[in-house]
């Protein structure tokens, strides 16, 4: 029982942890909670939990700063879970170190497969040298993508944005992290690259270019490696 | 220097007389005193040039010259200066030209007659000239007020928006008279409305709210020139309408283009109060209309949320007492559990309708332009609408080559969303709704075309109002999607429009300015 790990909520309203423990220990995930932030940080170094889930309008401190004082120490995932739903808050969330970000209200079914993600991501090591999901192999050492066994020529750009959205499958990147990351300091405002690039991805890798579901669009966000 | 400015207006009321002379213009425009002082040189400097001709045989054409002179003079001075070039003209004459020289006598009995008539006729074409010339500026003068009545009448009437009008009557006032006009105005309830920011113009920094306030509840004009409070600094006129009394304008002015012309100002500030009442009144109409439009809105949102939200609410709790009181089947509890979801998405759809009504209302929207696949976009939509576009015949058409089109993701999937949402509501089951996307001369073109039974020819015109819906008996919404999509479409700079196609449905077709990027310049490898 309850060996999927240990959850920390961090979230003031006594219905929403009702409703999260419930599901939650339903799924083998243990529960414990906090209600404010200084609670928040006192129960995440105390119990190291496997994972966060925060609220950002918390009674004591902005859920936001909470991430930041969080993330000096903290290295497993944090889910932001907040009514809060601009793509400005979303956006800011995720590049303050949040694994991933939740609107309330929420599925149930749909936070515990952002969990399940974002724990076993941070438990896969970094660098495994073949990553597979269902009929698409990437051999991160050759840079080799197979397909049905069949290889798919890739770019050298094109293989570092599947390299990259792979590895960090089921996490949202953000635009401007991919950017930066692939193309550089100096095209974070190029999105027209990234835009081109994801396209001509989706018609190499995808079953149905039209119906993506390895390369899923975050609107307005950015995109995330569906498995 | 300023001192100067002020008297060369006390001299010359119009400066645009001197238009077309700078010589003349620069001459006149000197102050009284100088004027006096130039009349002396030029006398002493013609004097000096006709001393050659200083013999008996052609004293008598020095005469003639002295009297060009002064007559010269006469065009761009004052009566005095000329009066004096006179005077002195004929004594200097007298003095160095008539024998016996350097004495005032005079020996002929004929050159005393001659002396006689010169001082006369120089007096008298001086006198004349003068005349004629004040005439002319009367005239003038008159021109200009006529025509900065005419012009001013003319902007008045096509200026609209209180602001709008001000600035007109500033810039008549400006050219013409070369001076400044201030406003204050009342709030609609009879009371002027502060305006401490007139004291950020240096020419009103000795604005007296007193005389503004006293000039306003009594509707008499006051300050300089005028018979209350003639020592201030500035004149202030109060602006009186039919219905209601607009406000006070305070105004600076030279004393000679104010002056005895109290029929033409009263004229001029009628127009004035006029237009600005003219505006006043259609704003205090716009507002109680405004007023009773948010009443209206506030009725109608307060039924409809009682109504809509109601029913979601009462299936929550119906659905969930049957659960816990009742022993239920396994398929009645699914079916149960099923409504309580189905009931809080619905719940939940009313919520982001109305708080993103509330958004584009009060302009908290950020349009995050970004470029776009619409490919993306449009497949983003359709994922999303999955269940409810099953039991239709969807199909999708866009523009082979489609380029990058610059716009908010996010607010288009909305603005998508909701017109698929409605063809989706309006459809018969398994109909068709077709969405094509092309893009052509700079603007994106984004239709959705569905075969239900249209919208009746008086709703056409409804169709994007605020909780409009065609059949109000009807469950379902609170008729703000499409609202919405408009609002959106707007902060695009787009425009949507709806239409019922000859051969049956819907059509509503969205439009989004945009530029394209350059793909030459991409480095793609």
């Amino acid at each position: 029982m309850n060996d999927n790990g240990n959850i920390l909520i961090i979230d003031d309203e006594v219905q929403i942890r009702r409703l999260l423990e419930i599901s939650l220990s339903a799924n083998d995930y243990s529960t414990f909670f906090a209600s404010n932030g200084k609670e928040g940080l006192i129960a995440a170094a105390t119990y190291h939990p496997s994972l966060i889930i925060l609220d950002l309008g918390l009674p004591d401190m902005d859920g936001m700063e909470l991430l930041i004082r969080l993330r000096e120490w903290y290295t497993r995932p944090v889910i932001v879970l907040s009514v809060r739903n601009s793509e400005e808050d979303i956006i800011n969330a995720l590049e303050k170190g949040a694994n991933d970000y939740l609107t309330k209200p929420f599925r149930s079914g749909e936070l515990i497969a952002r969990i399940r993600a974002a724990i076993r991501l941070s438990e896969e090591k970094k660098d495994s040298p073949l990553l597979e999901f269902g009929s698409l192999k990437i051999d991160m050492i050759n840079h080799v993508v197979r397909k049905n066994e069949e290889i798919i020529k890739l770019t050298s750009t094109e293989f570092s944005l599947l390299a990259l959205l792979a590895k960090n499958h089921g996490r949202v990147l953000t635009h401007q992290f991919i950017l930066k990351e692939i193309w550089g300091h100096g095209y974070l405002e190029q999105t027209q690259y990234l835009r081109v690039f994801i396209a001509q991805l989706r018609k190499k890798i995808e079953d149905n270019p039209s119906n993506p579901v390895l390369l899923i669009t975050e609107s307005g966000i950015g995109y995330r490696f569906g498995n | 220097m300023k001192h100067r400015i002020r008297t060369k207006f006390a001299i010359r009321t119009i400066p645009d007389i001197m238009k077309g002379s700078k010589g003349i213009s620069s001459l006149t425009r000197t102050s009284e005193i100088y004027q006096y002082i130039l009349a002396i040189i030029i006398i002493g400097i013609t004097t000096l040039l006709c001393s050659p001709l200083s013999n008996p045989q052609s004293y008598h054409i020095v005469s003639f010259i002295l009297l060009f002179v002064v007559a010269i003079m006469a065009v761009f001075m004052g009566i005095g200066p000329v009066l004096l070039a006179a005077t002195l003209s004929s004594v200097a004459w007298n003095y160095f030209f008539i024998p016996p020289y350097h004495t005032f006598h005079i020996a002929k009995t004929e050159d005393k007659f001659m002396f006689g008539s010169f001082f006369i006729i120089a007096l008298l074409n001086g006198v004349l000239t003068n005349r004629i010339r004040r005439q002319e500026i009367i005239v003038r003068e008159r021109e200009n007020q006529t025509n900065a009545l005419f012009q001013l009448t003319g902007e008045l009437s096509k200026a609209s928006g209180i602001d709008k009008v001000s600035d007109v009557a500033k810039n008549d006032f400006k050219k013409h008279f070369n001076g400044d006009l201030f406003f204050i105005l009342q709030d609609g309830n009879n009371r002027l409305e502060t305006s401490e920011h007139i004291r950020d113009n240096n020419k009103f920094q000795s604005v007296d709210f007193n005389i503004v306030e006293q000039v306003f509840s009594n509707s008499v004009k006051a300050g300089k020139f005028t018979d209350s409070f003639s020592d201030a600094e500035l004149t202030y006129y109060p602006l009186t309408g039919t219905r209601l009394n607009p406000g006070v304008v305070v105004m600076n002015l030279e004393k000679s283009v104010y002056q005895g012309k109290d029929a033409f100002w009263n004229t001029y500030f009628m127009q004035i109060s006029n237009a600005i009442e003219r505006e006043f009144l259609g704003e205090l109409a716009l507002k109680a209309r405004v007023l009773y439009e948010s009443d209206k809105l506030y009725k109608t949102l307060f039924n409809l949320i009682s109504h809509e939200f109601r029913i979601p609410i009462a299936t929550v709790m119906g659905a969930s007492d049957t659960l816990l009181m009742s022993q239920t089947s396994e398929k009645h509890r699914e079916e149960l559990l099923d409504e309580i979801f189905k009931a809080s998405a619905r719940l939940n759809h009313l919520i982001e309708n109305l708080l993103n009504m509330s958004r584009l209302e009060s302009g908290k929207i950020s349009v995050r332009l970004d470029w776009c696949d619409i490919n993306d976009l449009i497949n983003k939509v359709l994922q999303n609408l999955n269940k409810e576009l099953e039991q239709l015949q969807l199909v999708t058409e866009i523009q082979p080559e489609m380029p990058l089109i610059k716009l908010d993701f996010g607010l288009m999937e909305q603005v998508l969303h909701n017109l698929l949402l409605n063809a989706c509501q309006y459809s018969p089951a398994s109909s068709k709704v077709c969405l094509d996307a092309s893009y052509a001369n700079g603007t994106l073109i984004l239709r959705v075309t569905d075969s239900g039974p249209g919208f009746p020819e008086k709703a056409l015109s409804k169709v994007f109002n605020k909780f409009f819906r065609v059949d109000e008996s009807k469950p379902g919404g609170l008729g703000l999607g499409l609202s919405i999509v408009k609002g959106l479409v707007e902060s695009h700079a787009g425009t949507v429009s709806v239409e019922n196609p000859a051969d049956g449905g819907a059509r509503f077709t969205v439009t989004i300015p945009s530029e394209i990027p350059d793909m030459k310049k991409l480095n793609l490898e």
